[in-house]
């Protein structure tokens, strides 16, 4: 029974920490373009860097932006791979019509 | 505990057990934050947040919950899990409030988490016996320390910028010659108290 305290207390304080953590996101939310959360979250999300950017994040806004390329990210898996490309090209032909408009 | 005590706790903190020129501790964001003034700065800032409130929660931590709880060793556990949040907390602040600071930053900010000197000082509250108040000035002048050698290496770094130095030294070799001289002379400290 001894060993079911100490779980209990770390897992009570990470809970804590986590609705912390929630309360903050939440207060301190910052706008951001939905097109590179959307590029974000076809991403691995393995932050491993072997694209050259520091995170997803900077990767997904290298992508938008068009400084970068899909097959940059070595651990994608083909399928995903597929689809972020459609998506891209979906993105920049939608951006093309509008600004031929 | 004494104000003399005290304010002797704060020297020893600030100057004589710098962490980074005698204690050796928080040298990545020292080398790697520190080509510009205001991101050395900025960095040190947010140093001084995570340590100061990573101090007061770990210290109220041990002797509330772990100590009672008569589980000391898991004081490490608990302490990483605290400083994480912590540093995600300040991660998402200075995101909302400075997106400048927040680039200029970059990858350091979030490895904050692995800077040893949050750790260490954690750490050392406990190994120290500290009590309230000589909790809050140690780990209220570290970070201090910290700060101000980062802005003074920083400064360094910018007027060697300029300078001529042998193609073999430029970067960060040089900047660990400035780092081991700036020790030297911190080291010669010791001697005040």
């Amino acid at each position: 029974m001894d060993i079911l305290i100490p779980a209990l207390v770390l897992g009570a304080i990470g809970f804590v920490l986590g609705l912390l953590i929630n309360i903050v996101s939440k207060y301190f939310h910052v706008e951001e373009d939905h097109r590179i959360e959307k590029i974000e979250e076809m991403l691995p999300k393995y932050n491993c860097g072997a694209c050259g950017y520091a995170g997803c994040h900077d990767m997904a806004i290298g992508l938008l932006n068009k400084k970068s390329i899909v097959s940059q990210c070595k651990p994608i898996k083909e399928e995903a791979k597929v689809a972020l490309m459609a998506h891209l090209d979906q993105l920049f032909k939608a951006e093309k019509e509008e600004s031929n408009n | 505990m004494s104000i003399s005590a005290l304010i002797s706790l704060a020297f020893t903190a600030l100057i004589i057990e710098n962490v980074i020129l005698t204690q050796f501790l928080g040298i990545c964001p020292f080398l790697g934050v520190s080509k510009k003034r205001s991101s050395a700065v900025g960095m040190g800032m947010a140093v001084v947040a995570v340590i100061l409130l990573a101090g007061i929660i770990t210290w109220t931590l041990y002797h509330y919950v772990l100590s009672p709880l008569k589980m000391e060793y898991m004081q490490t556990i608990v302490f990483i899990l605290v400083i994480a949040a912590l540093v995600q907390m300040v991660e998402l602040i200075v995101k909302k409030i400075s997106p400048a600071l927040y680039k200029a930053l970059g990858i350091y900010l979030p490895l904050i988490t692995t800077n040893c000197a949050v750790l260490g000082v954690a750490l050392l509250n406990i190994r120290k016996d500290f009590g309230f108040a000589e909790m809050l000035v140690y780990s209220l002048f570290i970070p201090l320390g910290f700060l101000l050698v980062i802005t003074i290496f920083s400064m360094l770094r910018e007027k060697i910028e300029m300078a001529p130095v042998p193609k073999a030294f430029k970067g960060t070799p040089i900047a660990l010659v400035v780092a081991a001289i700036l020790a030297m002379i911190f080291s010669r400290f010791g001697g005040l108290i």
